[in-house]
């Protein structure tokens, strides 16, 4: 079996070069059938790819620990759920799930883009197989997961922290982010690269850049659950450099999906947003890289390996190679129009744009800050929490106050005394909520009153947009509350989509806030018999109790309705922390218990954390689901518009 | 379009001198970062830095009431330094194990701050080469 | 063994198969061009988006205006602008 996974493999590898060179030679000379040929290949190397995904999946399944990956990664008492999601817990692994997921968007995005031009289409097929090439030529020459050996009595088992559901479906839909990021950018250098400056490629790609965003989002927020319930340190992000790896792309893509619609409304920006496209897929490889390469100390990275140097050198390659063709396509992307006045949609939206990318390039600057300064002083130095906390702060602030402001300032330009009256009620709201804040004491953090104050701004701004929209639209035809509210937002998915979106991200940054502005720490060694206090609630530690089950045993400190402990796995030999959280759902918060220690006299270092409003975080990830799913739903009525567009525009001449 | 004198322009300037005057001050007053180092190149550093090494010996006390007490050494070579440290120790920690924690060195022991042990993954998570 | 030859056999062939096809459904071509649009086509394309953009914007100004986004004054600044801009969009799109 392991020789038909490495045939199917070579076979991805060789169709996915086809595509690259014959699709290249078929779009250079207009090739017709060349160009369908090369777009075949595509498509053909996800069958193959799928193939060696079974083999691989198969052989887990199976236990057969003959394949060195699925000894390295598995244990014969693996429960088989884990069994199966070892797949993307090793680097090998990892890697063929991202040439997977590339193809099935490669054919997914290339067979729905009828309406980009075939001419595009020819240069998007060899863009697109390039990336593929890439993956395949590391899963063939390099790490390949087919590698064999005499089989070992039992496997290494899976990293314990990984035995969690959520890593059932974080790494995935992470990489459904990090890979689909490649769709818009082959799309961007695809119409680059056959001389296209109209929107086709920004409307074909328009679904699959919201969804990798989207996906890239959850993904990121399934991490942080992950480790705030599993890791057991009592918070859920601590700007690692693989947690960094994902924000980076997704504050990139966020910044292009808002000036994208400059370009889209205004026709400007056009440099721009092939820039932010290129920026954002740039990132997603370069977190692949982080998290794959180990280059970067990280607790989660895999250490050193040999993949490093392939993907830096890819990372410059695409790199040298978008900006060398922008540059070359500069004249053809001048804007015809200009922006209007300072004070209007898009000039928020520039802000927006700067504030986000300034946000990701100082997170990137903070990543790599440790090689840089090895490689100039000679010793490498580390910047932290302080750091990141501090360009969060001053950057993720005003970004929050311009979502609050961006939703009332219309196209184009506004006057100041019309802004004065939409800003009257979102400011009066946010005015009191400080007062009442600072008369509540929450003076103790000067950021979480700001934070606050800007959310209660931001909120009440966007409820006023739709309140006033679904007035507007009542007043226009003989419809009640309920369907002038429904056809407003069918009328214009994307913004009212992305209002919700905005929402979310509010009770996001409401729910960092209080978790962290306004937790509760105490640290206390408890015998039995013995009790603390935390947040007004009194815990007693009643003593330890174990268990033993099929991988490991289960040692749980007992304090009534609280059981933190600890996990010892036997085939992994290693010790995991196990939290006791009880979630208040009226009020958000949790209480956060962790058995830092356990003693042998029988006592327990306990740590307990109250954490307000934590909850709302995981209540966020949900609005911005529904938020994102709202600005994805198919339009039919924007569906005929673009038919009606772009057929009638070719077709006629 | 972007001619001479058009705000988006203005924009563009000022926003990227506003974010190089914010990540100037930062630098000015929180200076670089903390220095990452091995015990062998801890001589002469007093500041506040992050060590990183393999826990050397059995580790003794309790990180909870004196200390914990371990040697680190450098990854390619013996030089090791005693460490005491106090709050959480990490699953991952033992005999062996590369870990990083930050603190100062005070007469010949590393003072570690607390509550600043990592561990990185162990190797064998990492394919054999 | 045999069988994750054979497997591996077929999957061979049915790529070269898949990629051959253009070639074998059509072995000789009467027009081998890819077409890509000429530029009388790239105009109309640009004008019909141009078209699409402006109706759009005097769309939202006028509901931002009914929402009372957009005040008296400004709305009475811009709507004869693009009234006239996408009148003018709309006779190059449809000329």
């Amino acid at each position: 079996m392991p020789d038909l996974g490495r045939a199917a493999l070579v076979t991805a590898f060789l169709l996915l070069v086809y595509a690259s060179v014959a699709g290249t030679f078929a779009a250079w000379h207009s090739r017709r059938r060349l160009a369908q040929s090369a777009q075949n290949a595509l498509i053909a190397a996800f069958g193959a790819t799928a193939v060696a995904a079974a083999v691989l999946l198969a052989a887990l399944a199976r236990h057969d620990l003959s394949f060195t990956y699925v000894a390295q990664h598995t244990s014969r008492e693996l429960p088989l759920g884990y069994t199966l999601t070892a797949f993307w817990g090793g680097q090998e692994g990892s890697l063929l799930l991202w040439l997977l997921v590339l193809g099935g968007y490669s054919v997914a995005a290339v067979l729905t883009a009828r309406r980009v031009g075939r001419e595009v289409l020819a240069w998007v097929v060899p863009v697109l197989g390039l990336v593929g090439t890439f993956f395949a030529l590391l899963l063939v020459f390099v790490a390949s997961p087919f590698a064999t050996q005499p089989a070992p009595a039992d496997g290494a088992g899976l990293n314990p922290s990984l035995q969690n559901p959520y890593m059932a479906v974080h790494p995935p839909m992470l990489y459904l982010g990090y890979v689909g990021l490649t769709v818009p950018f082959a799309f961007a250098m695809g119409a680059l690269l056959a001389r296209r400056t109209d929107e086709r490629w920004i409307v074909a790609t328009r679904r699959w850049t919201l969804a990798a965003w989207a996906f890239l989002g959850v993904g990121q927020l399934l991490g942080a659950h992950w480790a705030y319930v599993e890791i057991g340190w009592g918070g859920y992000y601590a700007w690692d450099p693989v947690e960094n790896a994902a924000l980076m792309p997704w504050l990139a893509a966020t910044a292009y999906l808002h000036s994208v619609m400059i370009q889209e409304k205004r026709g400007m920006l056009k440099v721009w947003n092939v820039l932010l496209v290129t920026l954002a897929f740039c990132l997603s490889i370069f977190g692949t890289f982080l998290t794959r390469s180990g280059i970067i100390q990280s607790i989660h990275s895999f250490t050193q390996s040999s993949i490093g140097p392939w993907f830096l050198g890819f990372i410059c390659f695409i790199t040298a190679a978008s900006l060398a063709l922008i540059f070359l396509r500069l004249p053809l992307l001048r804007a015809k129009t200009r922006l209007e006045s300072l004070v209007s949609r898009e000039a928020t939206f520039l802000y927006n744009n700067l504030l986000l990318v300034a946000l990701a390039l100082t997170i990137l600057w903070g990543v790599v800050y440790p090689l840089l300064s090895e490689a100039v002083t000679g010793e490498a130095s580390t910047v932290s929490k302080p750091y990141y906390n501090f360009f969060l702060h001053s950057f993720g602030l005003p970004l929050l106050l311009l979502m609050g402001i961006g939703p009332l300032i219309a196209w184009r330009r506004a006057s100041l005394r019309a802004l004065g009256r939409t800003f009257l009620w979102p400011t009066a709201a946010a005015v009191v909520a400080g007062i009442a804040l600072l008369a509540a004491g929450a003076g103790s953090s000067r950021v979480g009153v700001i934070a606050y104050t800007f959310s209660v701004f931001v909120l009440a701004s966007i409820v006023l947009e739709f309140a006033r929209g679904t007035s507007a639209r009542k007043a226009l035809g003989g419809v009640g509350w309920g369907g002038a509210f429904a056809s407003l937002i069918a009328r214009n998915r994307r913004r009212y989509g992305g209002y919700v979106v905005h929402a979310a991200v509010v009770l996001f940054a409401i729910g960092v806030a209080g978790s962290s502005a306004y937790q509760t720490v105490r640290e206390a060694r408890l015998h039995p018999g013995d009790s603390m206090t935390v947040a007004r609630n009194r815990l007693v530690f009643r003593g330890f109790e174990s268990s033993t089950q099929p991988n490991h045993r289960a040692i749980r400190a007992n304090l009534w309705r609280y059981r933190p402990g600890k996990n010892q796995y036997f085939a992994e030999d290693q010790v995991s922390n196990e939290v006791s959280i009880r979630h208040d759902l009226l009020t958000g918060a949790d209480l956060f218990l962790i058995a830092d220690q356990v003693n042998s006299d029988g006592s327990v270092d306990l740590k307990a954390l109250q954490k307000p409003l934590v909850n709302l975080i995981w209540f966020a990830g949900f609005i911005f689901v529904g938020g994102s799913l709202i600005a994805l739903w198919p339009d039919a009525r924007e569906e005929r518009r673009l038919a009606e567009r772009y057929e009638g525009a070719t077709m006629r001449a | 379009m972007a001619r001479r004198g058009s705000p988006a322009r203005l924009i563009v300037a000022l926003s990227v001198a506003a974010v190089l005057a914010v990540f100037l001050l930062y630098t000015s007053i929180a200076g670089g970062g903390t220095p990452s180092l091995q015990p062998s190149q801890l001589q002469g550093h007093t500041g506040r830095v992050s060590l990183v090494g393999l826990v050397a010996g059995q580790a003794t006390g309790d990180a909870h009431a004196g200390g914990l007490h371990f040697m680190l050494r450098d990854r390619h070579a013996m030089t090791s330094v005693p460490v005491v440290y106090k709050g959480s120790v990490p699953d991952l920690f033992k005999t062996g194990r590369e870990v990083v924690v930050d603190g100062k060195l005070r007469n010949g022991t590393f003072v570690a701050v607390p509550n600043t042990l990592v561990t990185k993954c162990p190797s064998k998570y990492a394919p054999k080469k | 063994m045999t069988l994750a030859l054979a497997v591996g056999a077929v999957l061979a062939i049915a790529a070269v198969a898949v990629v051959a096809a253009p070639f074998l459904r059509e072995p000789v071509a009467a027009d081998d061009r890819l077409l890509p649009p000429d530029a009388a086509q790239q105009l109309q394309l640009a004008r019909a988006e141009e078209r699409d953009r402006t109706l759009d914007a005097l769309k939202e100004l006028e509901f931002d205006h009914r929402t009372g986004k957009v005040s008296d004054e400004d709305y009475r600044a811009q709507v004869g602008m693009l009234r006239q801009r996408a009148a003018a969009a709309l006779r190059d799109a449809d000329g």
